[in-house]
Parts: C-alpha cells; sequence; structure tokens
C-alpha cells in the first residue's frame, strides 16, 4: 500500500501548494482505494485532511500580497 | 599656375568647403557593415545599389534610438557630413535615424523570426510547464509603468500569496534590450532570503507603437528569454501586438493583467473548493464508517454468528441439570448419613452408663478404677460412687461378710 509519496506532512512551515495537492492526494486516495484501508488508516487520512484544510484555509485568509523591489543598474 | 599646397592644407580646404556645404543632409539608405562599438558609437556603412557612404552616431545620439539598426534595414538619416582629415575620408555623422517605413521593421522582424524559428527558439518541446501555485514570480517591467499597476491590482485580487520581486528595466528606447536581458540573466540568479530561486518571470509592458515595443523584438531579448531557466511569461503590448519575445516565451499573455490571470489561481476559486474537499473528506470517510457499522450490525444479528451463542446455552442448561443431579445425589445420601446416625447416638445413649444410673445404678470407683468386684474392696478404702446426677466419696466398713459403706 505504501509508497514514497504517501509521507503525511507535519511541518508547519509548508506551503500553500505543497498542503493543497497533498490534501488532493488524500482525497484521491481515499476515493480510489478506501476499501483496501484499514479503519485506522482511514481515520489518519481523515485527521490529516482536516489539519490540510485548516492550513490551505488560513493561508488564504491571510494572504497579503508582497512585493520587493530588487535593484538593477537601472536604478543607477 | 599656383605654387603646390600641402595635403594638410588641401584637406582643411576640403573639409571646410564640405562640412559648409553639407551641414544638413537627409539621406535614404540600407545599413550594411554595421558595427555598434564597445564605447557605445554605430559604426556602418549606408548604400543603395550604385553607391555607398560610411556613417557613424556617437552614442550620446543613438541612445535615443527606439530600436537596434541592423544591416539590410532601411533607414532615412538626418546628419552632417564629416572630413577626417588624417585618411581623407568623409563619412556622415548621424543625429537622428529612422526606418525608412513600418514596413521596414515590419522587415526586419519576420527575417528575426525567421531566423530563430529555424534554430528551433519557438519549438514547443523548449515550453517550460508553470506551476500551479507560483510563490515568488520576479517581473521585469519599468517601476513607473502602467503595466506594472495593472499586473499588481489583479494579482492583489486574484492570488495574493504570491511574493513579487520588481526588476525595475527600461522598456523602451535603445538601452532597453540591454537592460531587459541583463534582467532576465539577475532574475535567474535571485535567491529569496530563504535561498529559494523564483518560480517564473514576467516581462511586462503596456501597448505602444511597433517602435516602442521594438525592444521585444531584438534578438539578444529573444536569446536571454531562451537561455532562462525559469519559466518566461511575455506580457507585452496590448492585445494584437505580438513580438519575437512572445514566440520565444514559454507563455504569452495579451496584457500584463491578463498574464495575472493566466499563471495565477483565483482565491476565490480556490476557497469554493476547498469547500468542495472539505464535504469531500467528510462524505467519503462518514459513508465508509457507516457501511462498516451496517455491516457490523448485521453480522451480530446475524443467525450463524448467533449459533456459538445457542450452542453454548445448551451447554449451560446441561451443566445445570448435571448440577442437579449431583446435589440430589448427595442429599439423599447425607440424609441416609443422617439417620444411620441419629440411630447410632440412639444406641449408644442406650449402650452407655447414663440411663442405668438412671434406673438407680451407681458407678463405684477406687482410684478412678470401676470396682466391678467384692474382692476389690477391703475395709477403710476410700472410693467414689457415680450417681447419674453427680459422684460422692465414701469409706468402706468391713463387718464380715459383707461391706458397709461409710459417706
Amino acid at each position: 500500500m505504501k509508497n514514497k509519496k504517501d509521507t503525511a506532512v507535519n511541518e508547519e512551515n509548508i506551503s500553500f501548494e505543497r498542503s493543497f495537492k497533498r490534501l488532493e492526494e488524500i482525497l484521491v486516495k481515499l476515493e480510489n482505494d478506501i476499501e483496501d484501508y484499514s479503519l485506522e488508516e482511514i481515520i489518519k487520512h481523515y485527521q490529516e485532511g482536516l489539519k490540510l484544510l485548516k492550513i490551505c484555509r488560513s493561508k488564504l485568509s491571510e494572504a497579503e500580497l508582497v512585493i520587493e523591489k530588487i535593484s538593477t543598474e537601472q536604478d543607477n | 599656375m599656383q605654387e603646390p599646397v600641402t595635403i594638410s592644407e588641401f584637406t582643411r580646404e576640403v573639409k571646410l568647403h564640405f562640412e559648409a556645404k553639407f551641414n544638413f543632409v537627409n539621406v535614404i539608405g540600407e545599413i550594411s557593415n554595421f558595427k555598434h562599438h564597445s564605447s557605445g558609437h554605430f559604426y556602418f556603412t549606408l548604400k543603395d545599389d550604385k553607391a555607398q557612404v560610411s556613417a557613424n552616431m556617437w552614442s550620446s545620439k543613438n541612445q535615443l534610438l527606439r530600436f537596434t539598426p541592423s544591416n539590410g534595414m532601411k533607414v532615412i538619416v538626418k546628419g552632417r557630413v564629416t572630413v577626417y582629415e588624417s585618411k581623407g575620408t568623409y563619412q556622415i555623422d548621424v543625429f537622428e535615424m529612422q526606418p525608412a517605413g513600418e514596413g521596414e521593421l515590419q522587415v526586419a522582424f519576420e527575417k528575426l523570426k525567421q531566423k530563430l524559428f529555424a534554430e528551433g527558439m519557438f519549438d514547443v518541446i523548449h515550453k517550460k510547464p508553470l506551476p500551479d501555485f507560483p510563490e515568488r514570480v520576479g517581473i521585469i517591467t519599468s517601476e513607473t509603468g502602467a503595466a506594472l499597476q495593472d499586473f499588481i491590482r489583479v494579482t492583489n485580487k486574484r492570488y495574493p500569496l504570491v511574493k513579487l520581486y520588481l526588476f525595475n528595466a527600461s522598456m523602451q528606447g535603445r538601452g532597453a534590450a540591454q537592460s531587459i536581458s541583463s534582467s532576465i540573466k539577475k532574475a535567474n540568479k535571485f535567491f529569496a532570503s530563504d535561498q529559494s530561486s523564483l518560480d517564473l518571470i514576467i516581462l511586462a509592458r503596456g501597448g505602444g507603437s511597433i517602435e516602442d515595443l521594438w525592444c521585444f523584438n531584438e534578438e539578444i531579448v529573444a536569446r536571454e528569454i531562451f537561455r532562462s531557466g525559469l519559466p518566461v511569461v511575455s506580457a507585452v503590448g496590448h492585445e494584437i501586438d505580438f513580438t519575437i519575445s512572445d514566440f520565444v516565451a514559454d507563455l504569452r499573455a495579451p496584457t500584463p493583467s491578463a498574464a495575472a490571470e493566466m499563471i495565477f489561481p483565483d482565491i476565490l476559486e480556490l476557497k469554493k473548493r476547498l469547500n468542495v474537499y472539505a464535504e469531500d473528506l467528510k462524505g467519503i470517510t462518514g459513508e465508509k464508517f457507516n457501511r462498516v457499522k451496517k455491516i457490523l450490525n448485521n453480522i451480530s444479528t446475524n443467525y450463524y454468528f448467533n449459533k456459538p451463542m445457542d450452542i453454548l446455552n445448551e451447554y449451560k442448561l446441561r451443566i445445570d441439570d448435571i448440577d442437579k443431579g449431583i446435589s440430589d445425589c448427595l442429599k439423599s445420601k447425607l440424609l441416609k448419613l443422617k439417620a444411620r446416625l441419629d440411630s447410632n447416638e440412639k444406641l449408644l445413649n442406650s449402650l452407655g452408663p447414663e440411663m442405668v444410673l438412671k434406673r438407680g445404678y451407681t458407678i463405684i470407683t477406687k482410684k478412678d478404677k470401676i470396682i466391678n468386684s467384692k474382692k476389690l474392696l477391703k475395709d477403710r478404702d476410700k472410693v467414689g460412687i457415680t450417681f447419674f446426677d453427680g459422684d460422692v466419696e465414701a469409706v468402706i466398713k468391713d463387718e464380715g461378710t459383707n461391706y458397709k459403706i461409710d459417706f
């Protein structure tokens, strides 16, 4: 069942992209392979999914555009 | 016959006449032998099918050009004639240069396009994929231009998660091509404070004439875009304007604001999708758990699953039966024993001395030994007499054949 990509994410500093894609990955797995999972695994995936949902939502609601100017020879 | 003059004198004379006569010329011709010297000056030849003339354009003047001249381009130049005395040559010192018509730039454009196309620089296999969720985006544009404001406005509305890195570059006129290509180079080497590189680069510029946009049709820009390790989005001009940059870039956006819409996901859409995902997550797992619950219920109420209980119950009944049998048996045995004990007790009682004593007999003992014969006694013997209700002590008085007992 387990492959290399099936690694749960733990870091708090995870990017939006990674959390969003991991969430999609979990949903696809649950949708396709739910019969292959033990109830314990399903609960584990469910909880990770909830955590990722929370991360994604807070990143979207807290987002604020940042613009940084990089000095180029034009500035001289 | 005049006296001969020195070459210097003669040339000085020519120079004075020439330069006075041609202090303003306006000529049309085709560029050839074009050289862009490291000092910044242009040296080239202007020609038509029958004649040619050398020309130069100093860097102080050519900086104002909106395009880079190239061999074969037909141009109209304004300038003056100068004589180079030490070589005895003359040339046109150019103040102004224009393409001989829009058609000229169009020809240059087509020529470069064909050349780069033939090299495979527009091939789809070279197109780099763009990230789904860009985190760090480099924007090469003029910091004072409307293109930057347009791009920021749309990005802020659509995907404020991104971090923009502004590389200020001149977007028009001569030097723009150099400025843009060095910015592309710089953006490729740039690392954010967390050491991560950019996800993509955008070239952004608002609409303008073909001359205004000419820098995006220059070979150095095209080659730098092609060389870029990071995906490059060309967002130049307005809708219908196509530049060489657009062909080489990994993505062409019709306008800078369209570029923001093309490269960033929409935050509202993402929020909606997260809601759907939340429902899916609960739905899929909830459904599974309900199914498992139902299966468990079915199993627990299933006849075959409950059969072991029936068997157990049966054994339980049998054990109870046996238990009862055993206790019944024991009971009757005990009763019999009790009856036997009772009769034995009676027997014992009847055999024991008590009943006899009650009837009036006594037991005489001497020194704790029962005396059952007259012969065992003599005068003055101390004896004990046991009655049914207690003992007394007595002394024997021997008066011939009979003993008289004195108490």
